[in-house]
């Protein structure tokens, strides 16, 4: 256990209690006081699971990645067959009481393996090959999410890419080559493939006033929440948009708001700082990983976790459309919280091994 | 397999520039924080307030008005109204589609009061009431959808039934903008008294509305309530009328348009004020339909009329005791002088015609009151001049407002030579004295004015002002005519009823002792050889008769106006026969006086518009119970008009303020 890093268990830990916090706060607003008490089971299982994938060598699940993913793959396909449409989208899997969101674990999968290609080709820059390799591994899974729909998933998978690229180095025509083309693609997406429902919700992001009272409603109560809690909060359990339910899916994509209605900006930037010290943590790792694939894996999974959480709380605070991104950890879902727990075990294995010369 | 370590430096340079970018974004949503939660807060706790907390204003219930007696004129009813509140409306074309499916009101009409409503003002307001209970489960299942509604219990005017008196109470409506800005306790969608009691009495009536603020949840489900402030109850007023009179001349003018306004002549205090034809005042009482409205205003016979402060009659004969007083105070005449009345008199070379065609002989002032002899007062009126008689006619309180509480009053008009040269351009025309010595030209008075002008003459000559709460009237002015001429003028006017030859004797054989005056004023010349019940109703002449009981102690002034009546010893003296008589008659014998007393207009056709409507004429007796209980009247004297002869109908131009008369 020395040999993990302190500050990176100290930032989840610091995370883990707020989201307990917050989530009691959001169950008594709610009338299900099994929400909280649930996603506090979540994170005591997510951070055995943490403890355990430190404990793994990161090098042999990269060389098994091509069979995670290949798994991945078919639960993902077999989604469309054998899952209910709940809520309008085939996003979850039954297993007896639980329901468990594939996409989640998807995305560690894909990291990995997009970590595994990096070690295999170890040059200073990608080549088309290997940026072909990337594309085709990450929009994949990204294109099947994106079916069922979820479209916030979808994007974490597309943060991948351009995490891999980067980190890759790609020389600056297909740069320009690739905006041009995301540029295409975003054209296309919003001609045929968005939703009418979330082609509103980016117009009323664009225009607030749009629908006061529907996706805007909600931008909105959030904004409301947010700068009502002021410096210091309204008090836990004690936030009126929140307890009088102002605030939409405020356990899941909106629990930023909770909390920050309730514990003011004090506690906002706290929970903010300890986000930040973990990605910061993430970033260390990166840097000293031993290897091309712990690297990538850390940098890749540090700059998917710091886009959900800019995108979250910028949807809570107005500044980023509302996408369906939740925050991790915080936000309700097992699978979210055991997926991200899965990943940062295993960053912290890529710090454990570091200096490792075998 | 390589045992050389793979050179990373670039990829942790990429990765150093990659947290560099991330430090950036998150600083970004750091200051953002800052600016929502600190810089913004007091902007954002306004919003959550406003989500949270809901201000329902408390409509304070309007007192109650009881009459003389302690009987309820006007009290409350529960009723549910609907609130609307404006800042919750998403989609006025959704709500009001909502609204219009419920039949709160035709589309437009609903589409105008949610426009007023957002106009107005960011409070909530009152866009229906009176709903239907099922209006309130329709709107009560949907309120999770249009979270901007919300029902509302509070009070409505409620009137006793068969009452009428909707001109005194008077309407309520919608507080207006103007008051709205000098008042700071009224709230928008208030109803407030618009005319009538309700009006003048608001500061009584109205109470102070409260407010209750609750806290709601998203849903729009009240939670809990945060704080209340109670209305308070308007307070309840006690006014001089008497109910069972106002019945008895609402019964008595069943069918009939006019008024009929009766004061104790003593301080002024009204006991009835009714104008026919009425209206539903609970129309008034909430918000008005557009379409009733438009029924209303364009009824020919204008309901909303209040006849007895507001129109403007001829007093033709009636005016005759005030010219009488003013003779013998000022010796024009004294009480010996006489004139012989052959039928028609020749002044200024023209002929003027009394009513009576054979003439009434030899008659002084008391005879000529009591005969209505009208070539007794075209000499009277030759002799005193314009000027005198409309001294003596302002003496009595005409040409000006009574001021009476309710306002709104007309002033009537007292010709002579100054009114003539400034509204008709014109000197006076000595013609027209003659005709305006009987009451007719261009001189005109309200109900009002004549029932206070009587009651100077029976109460020692003192100008009272009418008035319905004690205590808002003001000491009597002294009209300064002599006690002798006004016991003269008495004298005559007791006669009226009790002379053999008095144009109301049918009223003598009441066990009242009634005295008073009638008048018939003439809308259009007289047509030689017609009867009056012949003619069309609109070209009839005007009923009136002003009288007070008891004779010897008078309480009470009765006047009643019927227009287009035709004859007013047949038409108007019954009615005001029948209120003395519940006034002052035996208990036991109300009912067969009623009976016996029963006017002569049942047997005609009643106006055009009321023929038609559901309101029946109400025939307390048929025609052979007259007979049998009345004792016998010379047909030639109940059936013939009183009529006078104005020969120099006035210039159009100058009497802009005269009723319209038809023309033939």
């Amino acid at each position: 256990m020395r040999r993990l890093d302190p500050w990176l268990l100290l930032a989840v830990v610091a995370i883990a209690a707020c989201a307990y916090l917050a989530q009691s706060s959001t169950a008594k607003a709610l009338a299900t006081p099994g929400f909280a008490n649930r996603q506090i089971v979540w994170l005591a299982v997510g951070a055995v699971l943490m403890v355990l994938f430190s404990f793994a060598d990161y090098r042999v699940l990269a060389r098994l990645s091509p069979l995670f993913y290949v798994v991945t793959l078919g639960v993902l396909l077999a989604l469309f067959v054998v899952a209910p449409a709940r809520a309008g989208a085939q996003r979850w899997l039954t297993l007896g009481s639980y329901t468990i969101q594939p996409s989640e674990f998807a995305r560690v999968v894909t990291i990995l393996a997009v970590a595994a290609i990096a070690g295999e080709h170890q040059q200073s820059r990608l080549d088309f090959k290997t940026a072909a390799r990337l594309l085709a591994l990450t929009s994949v899974p990204a294109i099947l999410v994106m079916l069922q729909p979820d479209l916030g998933t979808a994007l974490t998978l597309g943060a991948i890419l351009v995490a891999a690229l980067w980190l890759g180095g790609l020389p600056w025509r297909t740069w320009v080559a690739l905006v041009a083309a995301g540029v295409v693609m975003v054209v296309v997406a919003w001609l045929w493939v968005l939703k009418p429902y979330q082609r509103e919700r980016i117009l009323t992001f664009a225009d607030p006033e749009r629908a006061l009272y529907t996706s805007g409603y909600q931008q909105r109560q959030s904004k409301i929440a947010v700068g009502s809690g002021g410096v210091t909060g309204k008090g836990l359990h004690s936030g009126t948009q929140s307890q009088l339910r102002f605030l939409p899916a405020q356990y899941t994509d909106f629990i930023f708001a909770v909390w920050a209605e309730e514990t003011g900006f004090i506690g906002a930037a706290l929970l903010l700082a300890a986000y930040i010290l973990m990605v910061f943590r993430i970033f260390v790792i990166a840097l000293s990983a031993r290897d091309r694939v712990g690297a990538v894996f850390a940098g890749c999974s540090g700059f998917v976790l710091a886009t959900e959480i800019l995108i979250n709380v910028g949807m809570v605070t107005g500044l980023a459309p509302t996408t369906g991104i939740t925050l991790p950890l915080l936000s309700y879902g097992g699978s979210s919280v055991l997926a991200t727990c899965i990943s940062l075990g295993m960053i912290q294995s890529i710090w454990r091994l570091r200096y490792a010369n075998v | 397999m390589t045992f050389v370590r793979d050179d990373l430096r670039p990829v942790q340079r990429r990765a150093a520039v990659l947290l560099a970018t991330l430090a950036v974004a998150f600083a970004a949503i750091l200051v953002r924080l800052w600016v929502l939660q600190v810089i913004q807060s007091p902007r954002w706790r306004t919003a959550a307030e406003n989500n949270r907390l809901r201000r329902l204003p408390l409509e304070a219930p309007r007192g109650m008005v009881t009459d003389v007696r302690g009987e309820v004129i006007l009290d409350n009813r529960p009723t549910y109204q609907l609130l609307l509140f404006p800042e919750e409306m998403a989609d006025a074309a959704r709500t009001a589609a909502f609204l219009t499916r419920i039949e709160i009101a035709p589309p437009e009409e609903v589409h105008a009061r949610l426009e007023k409503a957002r106009r107005t003002s960011h409070l909530p307001s009152v866009i229906a009431d009176n709903l239907a209970w099922s209006q309130v489960a329709t709107i009560a299942a949907h309120r999770a959808e249009y979270r901007e509604l919300e029902i509302h219990p509070a009070t409505r005017r409620s009137l006793p039934p068969g009452a009428r008196v909707a001109h005194l109470v008077g309407q309520l409506g919608e507080v207006s903008p103007d008051q709205l800005t000098g008042n700071p306790s009224l709230h928008p969608g208030q109803l407030v008294g618009r005319s009538g009691l309700e009006r003048a009495y608001q500061d009584v009536l109205g109470g102070t509305p409260g407010n209750l603020v609750v806290v709601v949840d998203a849903f729009g489900k009240q939670v809990s309530a945060l704080d209340e402030e109670p209305p308070v109850a308007g307070r309840p007023l006690q006014i001089t009328l008497d109910l069972a009179l106002q019945e008895e001349a609402s019964e008595a003018m069943t069918g009939q348009v006019g008024a009929v306004f009766a004061l104790d002549p003593r301080d002024g205090a009204v006991r009835i004020l009714l104008s026919q034809p009425s209206f539903d005042p609970d129309l008034f009482a909430g918000h008005l339909e557009t379409a009733k409205w438009k029924e209303l205003i364009s009824d020919p016979l204008n309901p909303l009329h209040d006849r007895a402060l507001q129109a403007l009659y001829p007093p033709g004969s009636s005016i005759k005791p005030l010219y009488a007083t003013g003779a013998l105070r000022d010796g024009i005449r004294s009480l010996s002088d006489t004139i012989f009345c052959t039928g028609a008199v020749n002044i200024y070379g023209h002929p003027y015609r009394c009513w009576q065609k054979g003439g009434h002989g030899r008659v002084a002032l008391e005879e000529a009151i009591e005969v209505s002899c009208d070539s007794f007062f075209y000499h009277l009126a030759r002799d005193a001049g314009i000027d005198r008689l409309a001294a003596w006619a302002r003496s009595f309180g005409l040409g000006t407002a009574t001021g009476i509480e309710l306002g709104g009053e007309s002033t009537g008009l007292v010709p002579d030579d100054t009114w003539s040269r400034k509204a008709r351009g014109q000197p006076w025309y000595g013609g027209e004295t003659i005709s305006v010595g009987i009451g007719q030209g261009p001189i005109l008075v309200t109900p009002i004015q004549m029932a206070v002008a009587y009651a100077a003459l029976v109460n020692g000559g003192m100008l009272v002002k009418p008035h319905l709460v004690e205590g808002r009237g003001e000491p009597p002015r002294p009209t300064g005519f002599p006690a002798e001429a006004l016991a003269a003028v008495q004298r005559g006017m007791e006669r009226v009823v009790a002379g053999q030859r008095g144009t109301a004797r049918r009223l003598g054989s009441l066990p009242v002792r009634i005295a008073g005056k009638t008048g018939t004023s003439q809308v259009m010349r007289k047509q030689e050889g017609v009867h009056w019940q012949d003619l069309p109703w609109e070209q009839r002449h005007h009923a009136l008769f002003i009288g007070y009981a008891p004779v010897g102690d008078p309480r009470l002034v009765v006047a009643v106006v019927v227009e287009h009546g035709g004859d007013a010893a047949s038409v108007a003296a019954p009615i005001a026969g029948r209120i003395f008589m519940r006034a002052f008659g035996p208990r036991a014998e109300a009912q067969a006086v009623t009976a016996s007393i029963a006017p002569g207009w049942q047997v005609t056709s009643p106006p055009p518009s009321l023929e038609a409507g559901p309101a029946a004429p109400s025939a307390p007796a048929s025609v052979p119970a007259t007979s049998a209980t009345v004792r016998p009247t010379p047909a030639a004297a109940a059936g013939r008009p009183e009529a006078s002869r104005s020969t120099s109908p006035p210039a159009a131009g100058g009497t802009a303020r005269l009723r319209p008369r038809p023309t033939r």
